[in-house]
């Protein structure tokens, strides 16, 4: 454990820019549960499904895709069967997380892209961005390593997620240890996203959210869920200390207690982030720069007058 | 289908060395054939090609003694 801190020094590229966030510990987590990713990728198959509803509303087609963030090679596959002769490069943080997908795998960090500019015209996050330190410099990254009219397809998890479990935490450690840790991480919401799309640069940004219900036995069905997901420790913060069972135990009957339905399971909120943005060009709809006007208005108006 | 086989061991595949810069400068890299690495000038760092993935990390770069 100790070494993963350690390391975690250099997740941001070198730039020592702290964040909530251990890259390295995620590459652990992501590696632990890489074996059997496909017991419990229910989730990332279900997003996977509704970004390529979005690709199929689009008419042109991409040739030159990036995937950053492998995910068992879902996103990969989808891009390769919708684009057939798309070239696709699809990046994670170890060899071991590269196995499976479509096209060239290459080791890489959301946040510091090893991509020449305009290498791309398609790039494609699937349930990733939700761990990146700092979103703004990762999207300004994917934004020049997209030629002008590239197209941003994100989906990461934002919003409300997991508020049951946040709320059921909360109660837990106020009555079993008298004080509150951070559980869940903070998730960033469709308005802050949509600024940070127009700051790094993106034209036509657009971000929507899909809130998803899913329903587990229980608490703990749900904590074993987000372990085999990879996402345990994106969505719940780690503490230096192992978790109190009696407090764990102790959240699993407020989550409950608070939220079972009639058959007794439990439900869990995904709110889904989704982005779409092109990389700016001229073809694209834009306003004009103030004063760039050449007809006045007077002219208009004093034109009419005469008739 | 697109879905393309890497070469083993170091060989880097040309169409990835097209697209790879340095991820801390964004600058060109070297293609080492000989030791299998990738060599960015301007960071002092050597990336590692593993299986014929390129390994785009800085901590697992190796530092140019100059």
């Amino acid at each position: 454990m100790t070494k993963d801190v350690g390391r975690s020094k250099h997740s941001d590229g070198g730039k020592g820019v702290p964040g909530p966030f251990d890259r390295a510990v995620l590459r652990q987590r992501r590696l632990r549960a890489a074996p059997r990713f496909t017991d419990h990728d229910f989730l990332f198959r279900e997003i996977a499904t509704r970004l390529d509803e979005r690709l199929s509303e689009i008419t042109r087609s991409f040739n030159r895709v990036l995937v950053i963030g492998n995910q068992g090679g879902i996103a990969a596959d989808l891009a390769a069967r919708r684009y057939g002769q798309a070239e696709v490069v699809r990046t994670d943080l170890d060899r071991g997380l590269l196995r499976c997908g479509a096209g060239r795998a290459v080791v890489a960090d959301d946040e510091a892209l090893p991509f020449a500019d305009g290498a791309f015209d398609l790039a494609i996050s699937l349930l990733g961005l939700h761990w990146v330190n700092d979103l703004p410099g990762t999207l300004i990254q994917l934004r020049r390593a997209l030629r002008p009219d590239g197209l941003l397809l994100a989906a990461f998890l934002g919003g409300e997620t997991l508020r049951e479990l946040r709320q059921a935490f909360l109660e837990a450690e106020t009555a079993v240890e008298g004080g509150v840790s951070p559980r869940v991480s903070p998730f960033v919401d469709v308005r802050t996203a949509g600024s940070l799309l127009q700051r790094a640069g993106f034209a036509l940004p657009m971000v929507d959210v899909d809130s998803l219900t899913v329903t587990y036995e229980n608490a703990f069905a749900l904590m074993r869920d987000l372990r085999g997901m990879g996402e345990t420790n994106a969505l719940i913060d780690r503490r230096r200390s192992l978790s109190r069972r009696d407090t764990v135990f102790a959240m699993a009957e407020v989550y409950a207690a608070r939220h079972a339905g009639a058959d007794g399971r439990i439900p869990a909120t995904f709110d889904v982030l989704y982005l779409t943005a092109w990389s700016p060009h001229e073809s694209q709809p834009r306003p004009l720069a103030p004063g760039s006007a050449r007809t006045s208005l007077g002219d208009v108006l004093g034109k009419k007058t005469d008739d | 289908m697109s879905e393309q086989h890497t070469p083993p061991g170091t060989e880097l595949d040309p169409k990835l060395l097209e697209i790879l810069v340095c991820p801390v400068t964004k600058g060109p890299l070297n293609y080492d054939r000989e030791r299998g690495e990738l060599i960015s000038e301007k960071a002092g760092l050597a990336y590692p090609v593993r299986d014929g993935i390129p390994i785009m990390l800085v901590d697992e770069a190796r530092k140019i003694d100059d």
